[in-house]
């Protein structure tokens, strides 16, 4: 490779996207408000559903930076929130297995996430945005990538074991924060929940029967808020069944496997 | 030949801060921060995008990187140029990313969720392949890698910037392509 065609990549890495404007105005928007009226309660910056879903609600949840202290939750309230944190605690030698749906600029996204709880923290994900998706695994010696076009699996060394961080991750976490608030219970689709406000301003639905989290209601910049279903939360026994789960090449069984060197540090 | 590539001095970069004014505006009026926002806003996304793999987690950077820069524009005291101050503050969202636990969310071989130009040219493998790469560089070259090819920025306002030269820039940026390339797989 030339040192201009090096080149030509690395811009392309910064090519602009369809959905920039958006953001940019988005963001300006935030920025004028920000200028014009001092905010009752800060919020922080919006969090991209994308974000939120894929690497986890975790990542984002808890990058951003607190609200203020505890209101103080009621002893009522504050068992709400144990049980509901005990109901998403993960248990060790399971494979967690989670799947979030939304609509994003009008497109289905949807993330399916399985992870061992315990160390390698093995995982495979697919990742839908619209017609595009993608499915890959790390177990944390070699990742892969599935390509449904050509039914191949391309297998690369691992750079390092992936980090369990499942898409719960952060309500997890911020539910132990002390700073979550029992808002009440609602209905949805004939399900009773408990809506829980986090410490970021996700309020989380939780069912009352088993405290596990239904919907994650996600404020954006623009004032409106994108919805999250959790259609899938289960904790599975590690077994060479969910182990199979894992691994893309067990769920590929008649797809073509395809090495390629690892970049050479 | 040599002289030339002798370090700015610090002073002359504040000097001939093109930002100043905008600077000075914005802290006497909050709203003439727009002005700033929409100069640098494709350069920091840029930037953003050569250090982060995920599009949505760029966004947030982006986003965030803003809010905090006109949050923190009076703590600015004009000691360097207004673009260095932002690319700092850039510098350090995307480092607080990679400090999460899981980092930066999607390794690359899960990366790209979402078609876009880059992938249109470029293999997906080979996308991946390439931030692989720069990512094994360090923290301070993947700086000003990112100021070079993210924000698009000349030797001369990476110089303003990281108290060089632009031919002491020059120069570390052919390292680090040198390096960079003797990174890369090959094709065949």
């Amino acid at each position: 490779m030339t040192t201009d065609e090096l080149e030509r990549d690395l811009r392309l890495l910064a090519e602009p996207r369809a959905g920039d404007e958006r953001v940019r105005d988005l963001t300006r928007a935030r920025l004028g408000e920000l200028t014009r009226v001092k905010p009752r309660r800060r919020r922080t910056p919006a969090i991209g559903w994308v974000a939120a879903s894929a690497a986890g609600i975790a990542a984002v949840l808890i990058a951003v930076v607190g609200l203020g202290g505890s209101t103080g939750a009621s002893p009522a309230d504050a068992a709400i929130i144990r049980h509901a944190s005990r109901a998403i605690a993960l248990p060790a030698n399971m494979v967690v297995h989670v799947k979030e749906i939304g609509i994003q600029n009008g497109k289905r996204v949807a993330v399916e996430w399985w992870q061992q709880t315990d160390a390698p923290h093995s995982l495979r994900m697919i990742k839908s945005y619209g017609a595009t998706e993608v499915e890959a695994a790390n177990n944390g010696t070699t990742a892969f990538q599935y390509d449904p076009g050509t039914n191949t699996v391309v297998e690369t060394p691992a750079a390092s074991e992936p980090a369990l961080v499942d898409p719960i991750a952060g309500v997890r976490r911020q539910l132990a924060s002390g700073d979550a608030d029992v808002l009440g219970t609602t209905t949805i689709h004939g399900v009773r929940l408990y809506r829980i406000e986090l410490p970021t301003g996700v309020v989380g639905y939780f069912d009352t029967a088993d405290y596990r989290p239904m919907y994650l209601d996600n404020p954006q910049a623009n004032g409106t808020v994108v919805r999250t279903s959790v259609v899938a939360y289960q904790e599975l026994p590690t077994t060479s069944d969910t182990t199979k789960l894992l691994s893309i090449v067990a769920q590929h069984p008649g797809a073509r496997v395809e090495t390629r060197p690892a970049p050479t540090k | 030949m040599e002289v030339k590539l002798v370090a700015a001095p610090a002073v002359r970069a504040r000097e001939v801060d093109p930002d100043a004014a905008l600077v000075a505006a914005a802290l006497k009026e909050p709203r003439r921060f727009l002005a700033l926002y929409d100069r640098y806003f494709d350069r920091v996304l840029g930037y953003v995008r050569v250090r982060l793999r995920d599009d949505a987690t760029c966004e947030d950077v982006t986003s965030t990187v803003f809010v905090t820069v006109l949050a923190q524009l009076g703590r600015f005291r004009g000691d360097g140029s207004f673009a260095g101050w932002l690319f700092q503050v850039a510098r350090n969202a995307v480092r607080d990313v990679h400090r999460r636990p899981g980092g930066d969310p999607l390794s690359p071989q899960i990366a790209c969720p979402e078609p876009d130009v880059a992938e249109q040219v470029l293999a997906r493998e080979r996308v991946a392949q390439l931030r692989a790469v720069v990512s094994l560089l360090e923290p301070e070259q993947q700086h000003l890698l990112a100021l070079r090819y993210g924000a698009g920025l000349g030797y001369g306002e990476i110089g303003a910037i990281a108290g060089a030269a632009p031919g002491t820039v020059r120069v570390r940026m052919h390292r680090i392509l040198e390096e960079l390339r003797g990174r890369y797989p090959n094709d065949d």
